[in-house]
């Protein structure tokens, strides 16, 4: 409605520009060029590949008045394709800058125009659609100002000086490398961050049990981001100040996240922030302590400057508290805020081992649990909940009672205001036409950590169809998290009202941070015709297939994608890549080693043995498998054996159920099945052509302590393996091992 | 702090030598740092201090600080910061208050760089005041008593208004939940018994009919869970009889009318998921279910009277 209405409104404008040629509104056409250019960038001491906008990062910030038409030439000078999307902006479906689902990909060495008119206000941003390009610069702010006649101006809110703040990341890997280390499960980000949650590391902090019980569901160590970051950023800087402000000033803050995968805790050193607007779209003021950022939410928040000659610092904390970055608002001394302290890493392992049922799902609390009230993290959040253990009593030598209540008062605070969604509420009526006919959705979010599998009612996008919806309808959506990380849900062209307990002034959003185990309800009117995208803001999520499409029944031809079909089979295809991941240990008894490519179903993989000798031998195993179920514990397969041993003469060797077979060049195919039990061990049964049977288990990756795996094998050939890695590096570890074929060996491991 | 002082010393022998063979690149400033005391010299040079990075040296009677640093690696305020972090001002940064007020009583200085706010932020008055009841609804149950003002303290009528016999009962009943919310299993116990008491005390004749009739149904429940609380001093087990004995005790509390307001309050999460629930005075949610760890997990489901 509001739509239609500013359309009319918009377009009412252009006519009067036209007959008038005057400016009344400043309604005209403004015109960005933005060159997209490879550059290295140095945000960690090494120089890094990234991409930059206009020469800079983040990209340079778009400013409009509502009203205005928006002129932006995107020049790609690239060695590969790009795009952008303007993020919460309402506008034709073909300037929404998806590749393959809204218009082609903008080609090296040419340039697309997009234009659109501006028919809102508030705080957006804008990004690369293309593969992983936001997460190596492509981000920038994109501030849509209300018009100096706008009804809805607030005094003391929209009357105040502003500046706009880009949240976000930044990696040293390439971010298509994070991708596929995410996928192969690997834990060197957990070791970076000191998250390793090791066997070693339970005991020592007496949550022996909890490690167990977390392996018997079958659940790797827990975390709430999944990535190590080398540096956090507010707009490309870890720390930068506004020295233009003086005591007295209030500043208004308009904070988006550009970040690729990382939820930001806010929080500032002269105390309460003042919330006006969240996602674009105003609200009452809040004030709160904290809040936290969701990837790609936006929010406006107020800020004082209370004391003379003082700095204050606002920081930006990543959800799992390794790092922040800083902006100091004002000049002179710098006043800090207290960090965030170290997240309590088993605690939240209990809570999850408590919240997890046997089969991976997560217990359903219908809309018990909603809105972001119940942050079930907070076990982990020592400024709540308490310090992990007391003060050690070498850090504070002579502990008076005064001290001893400042620890008690200062460390389990329970009267920190945090926002959340319940509090967010519209200023103005947001109901949708009462006459327009509801369509229900029900989303499950779904995921499987341990192969890093996202999605909605366990189907990727590449097993999804679009989903049909009719202009004029109201789509309500029920969202339920049954994953065990958060998801940001964001959706293209629209703002949805979140069902909060408002009523008539719920507040308008275009991205739903859904916590683990929550359900919430979303609504929004079937007002642009197109094809919109409705998925996870978490890049490697998104990436990783937590996407769906909403598609407009009998809409126009879109000019810029004529097979639409086709395109939308490359989009499908994006999102299901196959990831390589290869290891080899050099070992003085032999090589062991395996290569594997996987996708979201299908993993196709060879394990070879090499030994030195004829006597020790040569096998390997070639499986080509499907992952079945939800938590893809279930895995059928057909598979190649090949071995070559030299045994004694005539040697035969015989299994556990009596069956024979000569190692001496065996060459079989198979079929079988894995399973993945409890404790993470795996189960292999396989049947030989020859009518040999094999049962093996096996458990790889045991974390003992920080560095340290264990990994074992034994199978009903009457062959065995037990082996101890050491982690050094990303590539690179040290094993040693002894194995029932090729004796002990001690070995150089090398992995991709 | 002997041995301390004996370690600075062999430091301090060692360090003209050590610290200039372990940094490189090395560069020296000198820099003010506020504090007092022994004791804050051996704070300061221990956040100070990175190995191969930074060496701090700060003199107590000049407060002027010594800061070696390799300047490939580190710069002053970063090193500064760390300082400030643990609650010692520089003419650089401020230390977060929380992190001054942490500091002992002898090294707490007089913060001189640290100037007078000027103008009447409300967020001031929040934190100064926060031991007054005007608290900012908590994040849980905000949404659900949002109707609520704030002045309105219902514990206030609790003097004026009584629920006749059944009141001791429900007195103690409160007892206990506090004690939970604290994870006081020894209090929670005292408490218990108390409530056994309290139950056996009530005098039936006296009750109103309706209630009379619940109380009779619900009686063996109460002082059945209350025992088994009595009996224990872990308040995790306390609180599985918790449950049992908050469902009867809010049928009884539905049908005296005559009390003050009481707030049937729901934790989702206890029990794997299942849920329970407990009675509180306050809107506020104080979950004596899992105590800090889950201060405010939960909502308030019935506004009884």
């Amino acid at each position: 409605m509001k739509v239609n209405k500013n359309i009319s409104k918009a377009s009412q404008l252009i006519v009067v520009l036209i007959l008038l040629n005057t400016n009344l509104y400043a309604q005209k056409v403004v015109r960005y060029d933005l060159y997209v250019k490879d550059t290295l960038v140095n945000f960690s001491g090494k120089e890094k590949r990234a991409i930059a906008v206009n020469g800079q990062i983040p990209m340079p910030t778009l400013t409009f008045t509502e009203g205005d038409t928006a002129e932006i030439y995107v020049h790609n000078q690239l060695k590969e394709s790009t795009s952008l999307h303007w993020h919460g902006l309402f506008l034709p479906n073909k300037e929404d800058g998806v590749p393959f689902l809204t218009q082609m990909p903008i080609e090296p060495g040419t340039t697309h125009k997009y234009t659109f008119p501006i028919i809102q206000h508030g705080t957006h941003w804008y990004h690369s659609h293309s593969g992983l390009q936001e997460q190596i610069g492509m981000y920038g702010s994109m501030i849509l100002k209300k018009r100096e006649d706008d009804p809805g101006l607030r005094a003391g809110i929209d009357d105040i000086p502003t500046v706009p703040i880009i949240l976000s990341e930044w990696t040293d890997y390439k971010p298509e490398n994070v991708h596929r280390m995410l996928h192969n499960a690997s834990d060197w980000f957990a070791i970076k961050k000191g998250t390793t949650q090791s066997y070693a590391e339970a005991i020592r902090e007496g949550h022996f049990k909890t490690k167990v019980a977390n392996e018997w569901k079958r659940m790797l160590a827990m975390d709430v981001s999944d990535i190590y970051y080398d540096r956090f950023l507010i707009n490309g800087k870890n720390e930068s100040q506004l020295s233009q402000f003086k005591a007295g000033d209030r500043v208004r803050l308009q904070i988006s996240n550009g970040g690729a995968s990382s939820y930001f805790w806010l929080t500032y050193a002269a105390g309460k922030m003042t919330v006006v607007a969240n996602d674009g779209n105003d609200v009452d003021p809040v004030e709160v302590d904290r809040l936290i950022i969701g990837v790609s939410e936006t929010y406006d928040v107020i800020v004082t400057i209370p004391a003379e000659n003082t700095s204050y610092e606002f920081l930006a904390t990543a959800e799992d508290r390794t790092k922040s970055a800083s902006i100091y608002i004002g000049s002179g001394i710098k006043q800090l805020v207290s960090p965030l302290p170290k997240l309590k890493y088993f605690e939240g392992m209990k809570m999850m081992n408590d919240m997890m049922k046997m089969n991976g799902d997560m217990n359903d609390m219908g809309m018990n649990m909603s809105l972001q009230q119940m942050d079930m993290n907070t076990v982990m959040y020592p400024e709540i909940s308490g310090e992990k253990k007391p003060m050690k009593m070498d850090e504070m030598p002579e502990m008076d009672m005064k001290n001893m209540d400042h620890s008690s008062n200062g460390s389990s605070n329970t009267d920190i205001v945090t926002l959340n969604y319940a509090m967010l509420k519209s200023p103005t009526k947001t109901t949708l036409p009462a006459s327009a006919p509801v369509r229900e959705m029900r989303f499950e979010l779904t995921g499987n950590m341990n192969r890093y599998v996202w999605s909605m009612d366990n189907k990727v996008l590449s097993e999804s169809d679009k989903i049909l919806i009719k202009k004029g309808e109201i789509v309500r959506i029920t969202l339920f998290n049954n994953s065990m990380m958060r998801h940001p849900m964001h959706l293209h062209g629209h703002d949805f009202r979140v069902i909060n307990g408002q009523g008539e002034y719920a507040p308008l959003k275009n991205v739903m941070d859904i916590m683990p185990m929550e359900t919430n309800v979303i609504e929004f009117e079937a007002n642009v015709e197109g094809d919109w995208f409705f998925h996870c803001h978490i890049l490697y999520h998104m990436m990783a297939g937590m996407n769906r499409v909403f598609s407009y029944e009998k809409q126009e031809p879109n000019p810029l994608l004529p097979d639409k079909n086709w395109a939308y089979k490359k989009l499908q295809k994006e999102s299901n890549q196959l990831h390589l991941m290869a290891q080899n240990d050099f070992a003085t008894n032999g090589n062991d080693g395996m290569a594997m490519l996987q996708n979201t179903r299908w993993s196709f993989g060879s394990e070879w043995r090499l030994g030195y000798n004829d006597e020790h031998g040569y096998e390997s195993e070639t499986h080509v498998g499907r992952y079945l179920g939800r938590m893809q514990w279930l895995m059928p397969f057909v598979g190649f054996d090949w071995r070559y041993r030299k045994l004694g003469h005539g040697e035969v060797e015989q299994n556990i159920f009596g069956q024979k077979s000569t190692k001496d060049n065996r060459a079989q195919f198979s079929v079988g099945v894995a399973y993945t039990l409890p404790m993470l061990f795996i189960l292999q049964t396989e049947v030989y052509q020859d009518g040999n049977v094999r049962v093996q288990l096996r458990r790889e990756d045991i974390p003992v302590s920080k560095r340290l795996r264990a990994n074992f094998m034994v199978n009903t050939d009457k062959e065995y393996m037990v082996g101890l890695n050491y982690i050094a590096g990303k590539n690179i570890g040290f094993r040693t091992h002894y194995d029932s074929d090729m004796g002990f060996g001690v070995g150089l491991m090398l992995n991709y | 702090m002997k041995s301390i002082k004996i370690l600075m010393a062999i430091m301090a022998l060692l360090s003209s030598t050590a610290i200039n063979a372990q940094i490189k690149n090395t560069k020296t400033e000198s820099v003010k740092i506020y504090g007092n005391c022994q004791m804050c010299e051996v704070t300061i040079e221990r956040v100070g201090n990175v190995k191969n990075e930074a060496e701090v040296d700060w003199n107590k009677e000049t407060k002027m600080a010594t800061i070696t640093y390799d300047a490939n690696l580190t710069n002053p305020d970063e090193i500064l910061k760390r300082i400030a972090l643990a609650g010692y001002d520089s003419d650089q940064f401020l230390a977060p208050d929380k992190a001054y007020a942490m500091l002992s009583e002898c090294c707490q200085y007089e913060r001189i760089n640290k100037k007078e706010t000027i103008m009447p932020n409300s967020s001031m008055k929040m934190e100064k005041h926060s031991e007054q009841p005007v608290k900012m609804e908590s994040h849980a149950n905000h949404g659900v008593e949002m109707g609520m003002k704030n002045g309105e303290k219902p514990s206030e009528n609790i003097q004026m208004q009584n629920a006749g016999e059944l009141q001791p009962v429900f007195d103690r009943y409160f007892d206990l939940k506090d004690a939970l919310v604290q994870s006081d299993g020894k209090s929670a116990s005292t408490a218990a018994k108390a409530l056994v008491t309290a139950i056996g005390k009530v005098k039936m004749g006296e009750l109103e009919p309706k209630t009379h009739e619940a109380w009779m149904v619900k009686m063996k429940a109460l002082s059945e869970n209350a025992e088994k609380i009595s009996e224990s001093t872990d308040a995790d087990d306390q609180r599985v009889y918790f449950s049992g004995l908050s469902q009867p005790m809010y049928e009884l509390m539905k049908l005296s009318t005559a009390g003050p307001t009481v707030y049937y309050q729901k934790c989702p999460m206890y029990n794997n998921g299942k849920g329970a629930n407990w009675l509180s005075k306050e809107s506020s949610i104080k979950n004596p279910y899992y105590g800090s760890m889950m201060m405010t997990c939960g909502s308030t489901v019935e506004k009884i009277n």
